[in-house]
């Protein structure tokens, strides 16, 4: 049976949990109020120690990612940048923080800000969630009217002050440097990797990007501590995370758990099973660019890091997106092939144009004018964009192709064969 | 200071690099060949095309060189059958919405994509996608420049180029995935004075030259190495020319031609669109005041009105001539007893010039008149003094005057018909050096061979001052 925990979705179920009053009431920015009375070196160490790893999809350790903006830069300003572009399908847990509990999020970041010695901060939110993010600002005005935001937060000699940036809908810029591209009012193209590690850059100033769901977790670490957070999750992969359940479960939702809970029995406590007592044929893991995963597979996953690697696939954001035997796996993959041809931002070539022409292919199986050899060709295609780009966008769809088309070949072949006969 | 140098192992040999540089520029300078469209030497790298793949031992992945840093004793492969299907399968890539056009198409024969395609012999593709993304043809970008999308490879050369060394940012990339596309900004055209180097940047069929389009397929030119005419600066270009059938040896553009030192891989479009005066409006024929009369008695009057006349000569020359041709004039002043000058004054123009590539100084050789020592003021002259004026913009306000001119005067500004008008080469069919206004020294090859050529200044100066009409001069007294 699972114990449900709630570190990042305490306050979600309480009403009106996104005002301040709510929020205060059950602990907010308890950890700020004497914030100055503690080291920004010993906020780091704490969630170096708790071993908390970026929620955003690539799971780095977030200390040594904060570690990276330890040093003086020539007394150049630092920034620190959250990440709330989330637009990975199948992925919608930060949206939850920011509707639910906001100011959650905002205590992280004066946390964080103060940590990494930083005075500005960002929230870079997508541009499709408007709702949410007239609620962030709300909470944020909120904030700074009870000087919590501001030239001196909650009483401490220390300024923060917090901006929203919308997105204009692309999915690439929740890719960290596409996003800084963005805010500096560029294209949002992603950067080419730095040879040796350094923090990011915003205007050629040191900056850290997190995701929302990271920074939310930072009040937890800093006020319960580092052992706290680890007493939750696997050695390896400590703590929760708020995964987000769709597709073809009796109760989709975001439902928080520890890292290392059997993939199957969260689907059954929390998503209440497969819809209409149905049959598991898939799930993917960890958002639409983690390889998909067979029931066979679904019923030895674990949602960690390790587990999910083990069987080729990735945890991702968390976005499990779950799928019974109605599903047409052609269709399916064309669904997602229409999702990353659209959203491939155009940089590099092997992205832009195989994007494009994966799609095409598919669309062309779909219309019953496939045969055998473009499932060869798909994977060729899926070899070329595989690592040979700026970003990692090509080669989470190449792993999407590879899986889909492997693991179901004999449904592509039937198809192919048939016509699309079932 | 020396090159600082590693030893890296390059296709099993080993080869001195310099470390500071990228992987990719010190390849190319080493005579690799490695297809690139977004690396582009004086734009350094962008990481966007994704062809310049290279093998690297102890990586799992092939890396782009333009962005690998160079570390002692790695290993590279360029060759081989991985490193080359890795780049045949993304020169396809470029081509599924290429619309392969090379036969109509104004680049074929200068065009990279062309060579790769050539290179990595990609006769059957797996290309099948059938229908291609439709964009636009023939979008006039402004400042000469010509866009057909279809072609493009998104190398983004050209946007770079406005980003980041015009800084005046006209261009960017629109839309998204395969339905990028270059474009103007909204409500602006190109509008710098260095537009047209993108041509020169692109490196295919994208951007294309509305002057030079579809005027002559380039296999069919000739190019001498020149140097601009422009103004002082001097830039290196090549002159692209041809002798079609039928036709006479003809200047079809001016390219810029690599010179660290001077203009880098750039010239500006005035310069570049300054060829069209050299083969235009030329003076052809010889004229007494306004009267054509034949060459020969055009001679006989030349050699005539040097002997027999008693004024004063003054000799002013354009300061566009080669210093050769300068120095033979200073000679020809000297035996004639005249004074010779060259009046700068004339060629000063402020609003031409810029912080880059352009000089107020519109006279090419400006400072080899300087250095021959001729007097650069404009001095006084009345009717009693004989002129003879070799192309001096200025040159044409007395009378009593003898005119050598490479173009037709232009007879709308009231200027006085010469007693003698002669025509001479233009620079295009002529050589010698110039010497810019920082003090360096170019050669200039003779680019055009006509079929009816015109004297050179030094071939005219020669009819008058062999040695039977040099003793004529001896009692001349020297002009004030």
């Amino acid at each position: 049976m699972i114990e449900d925990i709630r570190i990042i979705s305490r306050r979600f179920d309480l009403p009106q949990s996104h005002t301040l009053a709510v929020a205060r009431q059950h602990g907010a920015y308890q950890s700020v109020k004497t914030l100055t009375e503690r080291t920004p070196e010993s906020i780091i160490a704490a969630v170096e120690a708790s071993g908390l790893r970026g929620k955003g999809g690539g799971g780095a350790p977030t200390g040594a990612k904060w570690r990276l903006m330890e040093g003086d830069f020539d007394g150049r300003p630092k920034y620190v940048v959250v990440n709330a572009d989330e637009s990975e399908p199948g992925t919608f847990k930060d949206g939850h923080i920011l509707s639910k509990d906001p100011h959650l999020l905002i205590e992280g970041i004066l946390l964080t800000c103060y940590a990494l010695g930083a005075h500005d901060a960002y929230i870079y939110i997508r541009g499709e969630y408007y709702e949410r993010q007239q609620i962030l600002q709300h909470a944020i005005d909120e904030a700074y009217a009870a000087g919590i935001l501001g030239q001196s937060i909650m009483g401490n000699d220390y300024r923060v002050d917090l901006t929203v940036h919308r997105g204009a809908g692309a999915y690439i810029c929740g890719e960290k440097s596409a996003l800084l591209e963005s805010m500096e009012g560029k294209r949002g193209h992603p950067r080419l990797k730095p040879h040796q590690k350094e923090p990011e850059w915003y205007f050629g100033n040191p900056t850290l990007v997190n995701n929302v769901e990271t920074i939310a977790t930072v009040p937890f670490i800093v006020t319960e501590g580092a052992e706290a957070y680890r007493q939750y999750g696997t050695e390896r992969s400590p703590g929760t995370l708020l995964f987000a359940l769709s597709g073809h479960v009796n109760r989709p939702g975001v439902y928080e758990a520890p890292f290392g809970t059997p993939l199957m029995e969260y689907i059954e406590h929390y998503g209440g099973g497969i819809r209409n007592g149905g049959t598991l044929k898939a799930v993917i893991p960890g958002g639409a660019s983690t390889s998909v995963l067979t029931a066979d597979e679904a019923a030895q996953a674990r949602l960690d890091y390790e587990s999910m690697q083990g069987l080729g696939s990735a945890l991702g954001t968390g976005g499990i997106i779950v799928m019974d035997e109605s599903v047409n796996m052609v269709e399916a993959l064309k669904n997602l092939m229409a999702f990353y041809h659209d959203e491939s931002c155009g940089q590099c070539t092997p992205c832009r144009e195989g994007t494009g022409w994966v799609d095409a292919i598919l669309a062309r199986i779909l219309a019953r004018e496939g045969s055998r050899d473009d499932l060869k060709k798909l994977l060729d295609i899926s070899e070329t964009m595989n690592g040979k780009t700026v970003c990692v966008f090509a080669p989470a769809a190449s792993s999407v192709i590879d899986a889909m088309v492997q693991k179901f070949e004999t449904e592509f072949l039937r198809y192919l064969d048939t016509g699309g006969a079932a | 200071m020396s090159t600082p140098s590693v030893t890296i192992t390059v296709d099993g040999a080993p080869i001195e690099v310099n470390p500071e540089r990228m992987l990719l520029p010190e390849l190319l300078d080493k005579g690799f060949s490695i297809p690139h469209f977004c690396y582009q030497e004086s734009l350094g790298s962008d990481g966007n095309c994704r062809m310049c793949m290279v093998e690297i031992a102890g990586k799992k992945r092939p890396q782009i060189a333009c962005d690998t840093p160079i570390v002692t004793g790695m290993e590279i492969r360029t060759r081989g059958e991985s490193i080359e299907k890795v780049r045949r399968d993304i020169l396809e890539l470029e081509l599924i919405n290429h619309p392969v056009d090379c036969p109509i198409c104004d680049q074929a024969g200068e065009c990279s994509l062309q060579d790769y395609y050539m290179e990595y012999g990609l006769y059957q593709g797996k290309v099948d996608k059938k229908e291609k993304h439709p964009f636009d043809k023939h979008i006039d970008l402004g400042a000469n420049v010509m866009h057909d999308q279809e072609r493009c490879v998104l190398c983004q050369r050209c946007v770079r180029f406005c980003r980041d060394v015009t800084h005046t940012d006209e261009l960017c990339v629109a839309g998204r995935g395969d339905r990028s596309y270059i474009t103007t900004v909204p409500g602006e055209k190109l509008h710098n004075n260095y537009a047209m180097n993108i041509v020169d940047l692109c490196p295919v069929g994208a951007l294309t030259s509305k002057d030079f389009r579809f005027q002559q397929r380039v296999w069919f030119l000739a190019t001498s190495p020149s140097v601009c005419h422009g103004c002082a600066k001097g830039c290196a270009i090549d002159i692209d020319h041809a002798k079609s059938k039928y036709h006479d040896d003809t200047i079809y553009r001016f390219r810029p031609r690599k010179n660290p030192e001077i203009n880098g891989e750039f010239i500006c479009d005035a310069g570049r669109l300054s060829y069209k005066e050299t083969q235009t409006n030329l003076l052809k024929t010889c004229h007494i005041r306004k009267e054509t009369l034949p060459e020969a008695e055009a001679l006989d009057r030349w050699r005539a009105i040097l002997t027999e006349d008693e004024y004063p000569i003054v000799v002013l020359a354009d300061a566009n001539l080669y210093t050769e041709e300068l120095a033979a004039l200073q000679a020809f002043a000297r035996t004639l007893h005249a004074r010779l000058y060259a009046p700068l004054e004339a060629y000063h123009d402020p609003a031409f010039g810029d912080d880059w590539l352009k000089s107020p100084q519109r006279a090419a050789n400006s400072e080899g008149v300087k250095r021959l020592g001729i007097a650069t003021e404009m001095p006084t002259i009345n009717d009693n003094t004989l002129v003879i004026n070799v192309n001096h913009p200025d040159g044409h306000r007395t009378a009593n005057r003898i005119d050598l001119l490479t173009h037709q005067p232009d007879e709308d500004t009231g200027r006085v018909p010469a007693r003698l008008t002669l025509p001479i080469a233009p620079w295009v069919q002529s050589s010698g050096h110039l010497i810019n206004e920082d003090g360096i020294k170019q050669y200039c090859e003779q680019v055009l061979r006509r079929n009816d050529p015109i004297p050179t200044l030094i071939e005219r100066l020669k009819q008058v001052t062999d040695e039977e009409y040099d003793k004529h001069f001896d009692n001349r007294e020297t002009a004030s």
